[in-house]
């Protein structure tokens, strides 16, 4: 374990990428656009030696969505860093090429929200059956089942 | 030679849990896998929404049918620390000493398990009978031997006794013989020498670039602990040592899980013998929680589990993402079961230990009329029987 990051070194190596803001004790949150998270997470894990993914949290912001990259490294402070999805476009680049574990979270965000992962390996289905219906994702909130499709499981009648 | 797809599961004798390997083999060697992770999927995440504070958390209790009292401590603690709450001192080294019980049952479950599949059955029978101590100080303890249902909001649900303490403090001795016996056993047994060393190797720098949570990653001397690295509970006032290993294969993981059991017991007499006075959770905890958001890390059996939670102000969450150890640690088995033979893979998937039901979560849906909800056991087993129509008649 090395000392924990400061505000100062976290601000200071992210500053072209959005504000910093402390939101809990080791806890530091910068937000950022679509565009620069790649080169975000890359400064992330070479100037405060970020090696760990903890999560990507995605929530369902109406409008948007909200991705947050969790990091964390040998200082042990968790540094995340959010951007916000646009509803009607839901697609940003990929990490998993410079973060591997990222690509079993961004299969799991497409099956349960639809946001799309461009540039991602195999953006195959992993946490809903196979035969769960095309463009339904049911942890958005709008999202009802819909009694004409089947979602998988037993035919009616038995088969 | 040309490659092969091998087909495993979801139903396969070598498999403990629902899952599917699409492996690809050149001869007996394994070149890559894919993999489904959908036959337990409940929708958990989904169901939480619509829960209040108070129903929720016997729900997040069966994400699991191991960790359950990690998934609800993980929550409350978020939660307070969003609603403000000072928990007391004795609920928070009750909720220490059933997560330390948990992990030690957990980790001779594990034991077990990996012992089973290399075919040494003695050894099974050995760590489930000494983990039955363990269920039974927990049945004591909370009532239950899995679902402990032991947080709240606020605290703990039930004290302990001065007679639970006793009972506890009588089975600790025992079960130390027993961990040292393990400890002594795994530097010298031929079948775990043979079977664990060598198998299933993943070093430092690929633990850290596939993201290895847990006993995994501290197997490869990655000393990553959330309970030293981003203390709850009591771990920061309860002296013990996070464990690690250099070796990076399955004996390592074998080593660290047996040097973890040694720990948590300390953790557990520790504060069973510090056990302070006073209240066992807060005297009104608020219904609702105010706007925030928060990630709560706690540190599981597999390794680091994350819930991400965000409220609105109201006593519902308004999302709930769980990350699982299983889930970080499917990246390394991919990359650990390259080159190895198809007859290691029992071995070297059972030394993640991994936990599906943890990773996916369900609900029933009746596709003729579109109602959701769960379903009784006996009314599964009903379902099930005339399904394969096995009715039997008493």
């Amino acid at each position: 374990m090395t000392a924990q990051l400061t505000m100062e070194q976290v601000s200071g190596a992210l500053k072209e990428y959005g504000s910093a803001e402390q939101v809990r004790k080791n806890r530091i949150r910068v937000s950022t656009d679509t565009q620069k998270i790649l080169s975000a997470i890359k400064a992330a894990q070479q100037f405060l030696d970020c090696d760990h993914l903890i999560l990507i949290s995605c929530t369902d912001d109406t409008g948007s969505f909200g991705l947050t990259y969790h990091l964390t490294g040998p200082h042990r402070t968790v540094i995340s860093l959010a951007v916000a999805v646009p509803r009607e476009s839901p697609q940003v680049f990929s990490v998993s090429d410079i973060l591997p574990p990222a690509a079993i979270y961004e299969r799991q965000i497409h099956d349960l929200f639809g946001i799309v992962f461009s540039g991602h390996p195999g953006l195959s289905k992993l946490m809903l059956n196979e035969d769960w219906p095309d463009g339904e994702y049911p942890l958005r909130k709008d999202w009802k089942p819909n009694k004409a499709n089947s979602y998988g499981g037993a035919a009616q009648g038995g088969t | 030679m040309a490659e092969v797809m091998v087909p495993i599961g979801p139903q396969h004798p070598a498999l403990k849990e629902p899952v599917n390997f699409r492996i690809y083999v050149e001869g007996e060697k394994i070149v890559r896998l894919e993999l489904d992770l959908s036959y337990n999927h409940r929708g958990i995440e989904k169901a939480a929404e619509e829960r209040n504070f108070i129903r929720v958390l016997p729900l997040l209790e069966r994400v699991c049918g191991i960790c359950s009292h990690s998934h609800a401590t993980a929550f409350v603690k978020g939660i307070e620390e969003i609603m403000g709450l000072e928990v007391p001192a004795r609920g928070q080294y009750i909720r220490t000493i059933i997560a330390e019980l948990e992990r030690m049952h957990s980790h001779l479950l594990w034991l077990g398990v990996a012992a089973h599949e290399i075919g040494f059955n003695t050894l099974l029978m050995w760590t489930w009978r000494d983990r039955e101590a363990v269920l039974d100080t927990l049945e004591e303890m909370s009532g239950n031997r899995v679902h402990y249902n032991m947080n709240e909001i606020g605290g703990v649900r039930l004290d302990l006794s001065e007679k639970q303490v006793e009972a506890a403090q009588q089975r600790l001795p025992v079960l130390e013989e027993r961990i040292a016996q393990y400890v002594d056993m795994v530097s010298h047994q031929e079948t775990m020498l043979l079977r664990f060393r060598g198998v299933g190797k993943l070093s430092k720098e690929e633990i850290l670039k596939y993201g290895t949570v847990g006993p995994t990653a501290r197997a490869s001397g990655v000393d990553y602990d959330v309970r030293r690295d981003d203390p709850y509970l009591v771990y920061d006032e309860v002296p013990w040592n996070v464990v690690t290993d250099s070796s990076g294969d399955v004996y390592g993981r074998t080593k660290v899980r047996i040097g973890e059991l040694s720990e948590s017991l300390k953790i557990v007499r520790h504060c069973i013998e510090n056990l302070p006075g006073g209240p066992i959770r807060v005297t009104s905890a608020p219904k609702a929680a105010p706007k925030g958001e928060i990630l709560s890390r706690y540190e599981a059996p597999r390794g680091e589990l994350a819930h991400f939670i965000r409220t609105n102000g109201t006593d519902k969450a308004d999302r709930l993402d769980i990350r699982t150890p299983t889930l970080a640690n499917w990246t390394s088995v991919a990359k650990a079961l390259v080159n190895q033979n198809l007859a290691d893979i029992p071995v070297i998937v059972a030394a993640i230990d991994p936990c599906l039901s943890c990773t996916s979560r369900m609900t029933v849906i009746d596709t003729g009329t579109m109602a959701q909800g769960s379903i009784s056991w006996e009314e599964l087993v009903r379902k099930c029987r005339a399904r394969y129509g096995t009715e039997v008649q008493p």
